[in-house]
């Protein structure tokens, strides 16, 4: 293991304009590269807030869990029936979205996180895989129909506003609900004592219990927090793409994503996420439109898993750290298992 | 009439049909360091466990400073003011020296600010204020052993449970634990210790409670247990030793 100084680091002042770049080239994408890459972006920073929503209860908490993707597809039909079902205006259906999340997850909290590792991980994918069943002989969902939404000026508040409902609108919309959750989990999970008690009790239990940390209720907590997060991208991204169908947005391939995204990234890090949804989402899109393959990035991503696994389980960030160590790979494998109680 | 901060009245813990504690009756009086010594198997950590709220205990009762506290949650107990620690060593290795202090949880409505000062203090004490924002992993083993009684202090506990704070430290290391174990207790802070170092114990304890197949056969200073029949056959299988003292 090496100690290296980030890039950024030896360049005195270096961090505070990367970051005013950064921030310029968000605000201005969508006036500058037009639709398609408005598009590209609106897919990107859906996946870093996806991938930032797992990483609080898989990176953070360390609880494996392969139902996190329920949630998005929980978030999207509350949107969903709210608007076609009732006839309401988004904002409902966003605020709908939070609510429905935060009761389905704090119902599947209390039972399934009195599990541990492969445990848990087997009964949060079993919950998601009965939702997606669930809403395919639903009537409210539109079942094997699926529902389209409205998209006209007036269905945002429900009277009309006077700017188009389109690519730049979610760009922003997308944008506003990525950096939120990017300052959430930074303000909670690295900056808070909160973030500290989470961390202690990812790394052992009982001594995180013996300290006076109530564990049970601190792992509901970020567990139903993570959970509306990724409901909250759910209800946008079925408004933005106008029809949702369960096979869709109750995929498995959804929690898959977020999981590899967080790991490629790093676990338990604030932008691990970041690099590791951009990575994954960059490489899915650009091979498919510019090599017309849908399938050509998985090779990639799995060889990816793999080295990130054996030779680096701090993920992305942690190579930026200089956190690589090729010649340990049974105490990388082992660090990893730790880390979701899989050993 | 004594001030006892801790009493257990037929404390039973069973796992299947072991029974690893039998009807623990003990009480430590307030502002001593009580040791507890036995043989490996005797019921000590289930001792330490069932107290601290980790078991659930088969029968009994446990008494906190006036209070019933038996089958309270451990983080709950840890609040009121029962500090411990574990046999293995469990930093929380990803974290800080100081995240793994500001992490503690009290109820004593103490600021940010405040409980930053007390964690800069106690790592002052323990001397490991050099490695405050450093990774905890990177800790040597005696320097995690500091670092968990500093997280203990971080409760502001009135009694704390040391379960083999010697145990692989080397005698430097181990002296300076002790040093800082003495100077808590001068304090009022009470200890309970398990310890399988008997220099450590007879050096160290005010009182020594002895443990064997989950009873608790004897109890007295260090000298009047040393000499006691039954724990001699616990130690030696019914052989006479020679000498006066526990050859352990």
């Amino acid at each position: 293991m090496t100690d290296a100084v980030p890039f950024l680091d030896r360049i005195p002042g270096a961090r505070r304009y990367w970051y005013v770049g950064i921030g310029a080239l968000l605000l201005v994408w969508p006036m500058v590269f037009g639709n398609f890459w408005a598009r590209i972006g609106i897919g990107a920073l859906m996946w870093i807030g996806l991938a930032q929503s797992w990483n609080m209860i898989g990176g953070y908490a360390g609880y494996l869990d392969f139902g996190h993707g329920a949630y998005f597809g929980i978030g999207a039909f509350a949107a969903g029936i709210a608007m076609v079902q009732f006839g309401y205006p988004f904002l409902v259906g966003f605020a709908l979205a939070i609510v429905v999340s935060a009761a389905v997850s704090y119902l599947v909290a209390v039972p399934t996180l009195r599990l541990t590792g492969a445990y848990f991980a087997i009964a949060t994918w079993a919950f998601a895989e009965s939702m997606k069943q669930a809403a395919l002989v639903t009537g409210i969902t539109g079942g094997t129909f699926g529902l389209s939404l409205p998209r006209s000026p007036d269905t945002l508040i429900g009277v009309a506003v006077p700017f188009e409902i389109a690519e730049t609108f979610f760009y922003y919309a997308m944008l506003a609900l990525c950096l939120g959750t990017m300052a959430l989990t930074y303000y909670l999970f690295e900056r808070n004592e909160f973030g500290y008690r989470v961390k202690a009790m990812r790394d052992d239990q009982d001594a995180a219990e013996s300290l006076g940390i109530d564990t049970t209720r601190v792992k509901r907590q970020v567990y139903v927090l993570s959970c509306m997060v990724a409901a909250v991208f759910g209800s946008v991204h079925a408004w933005y793409i106008v029809y949702i169908h369960p096979n869709d947005v109750l995929a498995p391939i959804i929690t898959d994503r977020m999981v590899i995204m967080a790991l490629l990234g790093g676990l338990g890090t604030l932008t691990g996420p970041v690099a590791g949804g951009l990575l994954v989402f960059l490489l899915e899109r650009l091979s498919s439109v510019f090599l017309g393959s849908t399938t050509f990035y998985l090779p990639l991503i799995g060889t990816l898993i793999m080295i990130t696994v054996l030779f680096a389980p701090s993920g992305i960030i942690g190579i930026l750290r200089g956190e690589v160590d090729r010649g340990d790979v049974r105490r990388n494998v082992k660090e990893l298992g730790e880390k979701f109680d899989l050993l | 009439m004594t001030d006892d901060i801790l009493r257990t009245t037929d404390l039973t813990k069973r796992f299947g049909a072991l029974t690893a504690n039998d009807e623990i009756t003990l009480s430590v009086e307030r502002g001593e360091i009580r040791g507890i010594i036995g043989p490996n198997g005797s019921g000590k950590t289930t001792f330490f466990n069932t107290v601290t709220g980790f078991y659930e205990p088969d029968g009994g009762s446990v008494h906190f400073d006036g209070d019933d506290v038996t089958g309270w949650k451990p983080h709950r107990l840890a609040r009121r003011g029962i500090g411990r620690t574990f046999q293995i060593v469990s930093p929380f290795k990803n974290m800080t020296v100081r995240q793994n202090m500001l992490a503690v949880q009290t109820e004593d409505g103490s600021s940010r600010e405040e409980k930053r000062d007390r964690a800069g203090e106690i790592m002052e004490f323990l001397e490991i204020d050099h490695v405050a924002d450093n990774e905890a992993r990177g800790m040597s083993g005696g320097q995690q052993k500091l670092l968990e009684l500093g997280r203990v202090l971080m409760l502001d506990p009135e009694l704390v449970m040391l379960d083999e704070p010697a145990a692989g430290v080397n005698p430097a290391l181990e002296s300076r634990i002790m040093d800082h174990i003495h100077d808590l207790n001068d304090d009022g802070t009470t200890f309970v210790v398990i310890e399988h170092d008997m220099h450590v114990m007879k050096t160290l304890a005010d009182s020594v409670s002895v443990f064997d197949s989950g009873n608790h056969i004897a109890q007295g200073d260090f000298e009047e247990v040393s000499q006691d029949e039954s724990v001699r056959e616990a130690y030696l299988g019914g052989t006479t030793a020679e000498d006066d003292e526990v050859p352990i």
